[in-house]
């Protein structure tokens, strides 16, 4: 499974015709087809690209949204999912 | 636009230009949902369909006064519908509720129409967590609408038999919550 630095996977923020990509506890989300993630953002606040592992914490939904949505590859080093997330 | 409102709702830390994004996203959910559900209440017939049909009913006209009571609000706030309809239908908040494949599938309507509604729920909490305590205008009108939208997240989820009912269905008018800010 590809292994994506921050910067690798910044560049699947949506935008301009880009896939939308976006990671939650290690794995990295294919969202492109996504009515909710038009043009890499979601609900105004949120964008492809990045790791929203923290801010889907604040989300009025799990990450269980994020089930339906093929996993293309994991994240390098931050937010492995049998890594204790930060205190 | 009223200058001093939106002032003081900048003024207790709100990025007054992405809430009043959220509400236009949010009034486009109500009127498309609206719409959808115009097509969802021709097709609720048969025994089974006919008796959705009522609730139905009474959750389109709501949501339709939920379009009408979160337009003032965003200009209010200096925001504007935008000038095409099919790029408010785009930019929605909640996806479109479209009809089920197979029409008298009365149990995939209503998975479709409690879907809705839970987008919906999901999305005015988010607001009144947002607004709670600094824009009591916003506020308010989203704790309306919100009391209105686990109305009908519960009906249609006690028609799908997910557990027993507190409810019965609306009698007398409609948005006995938000109907204050449509007068
Ligand atoms: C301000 C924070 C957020 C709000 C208000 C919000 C709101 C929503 C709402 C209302 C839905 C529709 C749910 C439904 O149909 O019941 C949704 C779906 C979704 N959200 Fe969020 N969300 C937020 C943050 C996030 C974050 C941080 C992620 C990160 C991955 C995320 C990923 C998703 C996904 C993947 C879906 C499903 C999209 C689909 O089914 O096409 N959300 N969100
Ligand atoms: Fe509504
Ligand atoms: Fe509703």
């Amino acid at each position: 499974m590809k292994e994506f630095t921050e910067e690798e996977l910044a560049q699947y923020d949506g935008k301009n015709g880009n896939l939308a990509y976006v990671s939650y506890k290690g794995k990295v989300y294919n969202v492109t087809g996504s009515f909710l993630w038009k043009e890499g953002t979601h609900q105004v606040f949120h964008r492809a690209g990045v790791d929203l592992t923290d801010a889907l914490e604040q989300a009025p939904h799990g990450g269980e949204v994020l089930d339906k949505f093929p996993v293309v590859g994991i994240l390098q080093d931050i937010h492995m999912p049998d890594m204790p997330s930060k205190p | 636009m009223a200058r001093v409102a939106r002032e003081m709702v900048e003024k207790a830390g709100i990025n007054v230009n992405q809430l009043v994004e959220l509400l236009v996203k949010n009034a486009a959910a109500e009127l498309t949902t609206y719409y959808y559900y115009t097509i969802l209440r021709c097709n609720l017939i048969g025994l089974e369909g006919e008796g959705v049909k009522e609730i139905a009913e009474a959750a389109r006209i709501e949501d339709r006064n939920h379009f009408e009571a979160l337009v003032p609000r965003i200009y209010e706030l200096g925001g504007k519908l935008p000038e095409d309809m099919k790029i408010f239908h785009d930019i929605s908040a909640c996806p479109p509720a479209k009809l089920p494949k197979d029409p008298t599938d009365i149990k995939a309507m209503l998975i479709v129409l409690v879907e809705a509604e839970r987008c919906a729920v999901r999305g005015y909490t988010h607001i009144c967590n947002m607004t709670a305590g600094k824009d009591h205008r916003t506020y308010d009108l989203s704790q309306a609408i919100l009391n209105e939208e686990i109305e009908h997240e519960s009906w249609f989820s006690e028609f799908l038999g997910e557990g027993p009912s507190g409810h019965f269905m609306r009698r007398g008018e409609t948005s006995p919550f938000v109907s204050k800010f449509l007068r």
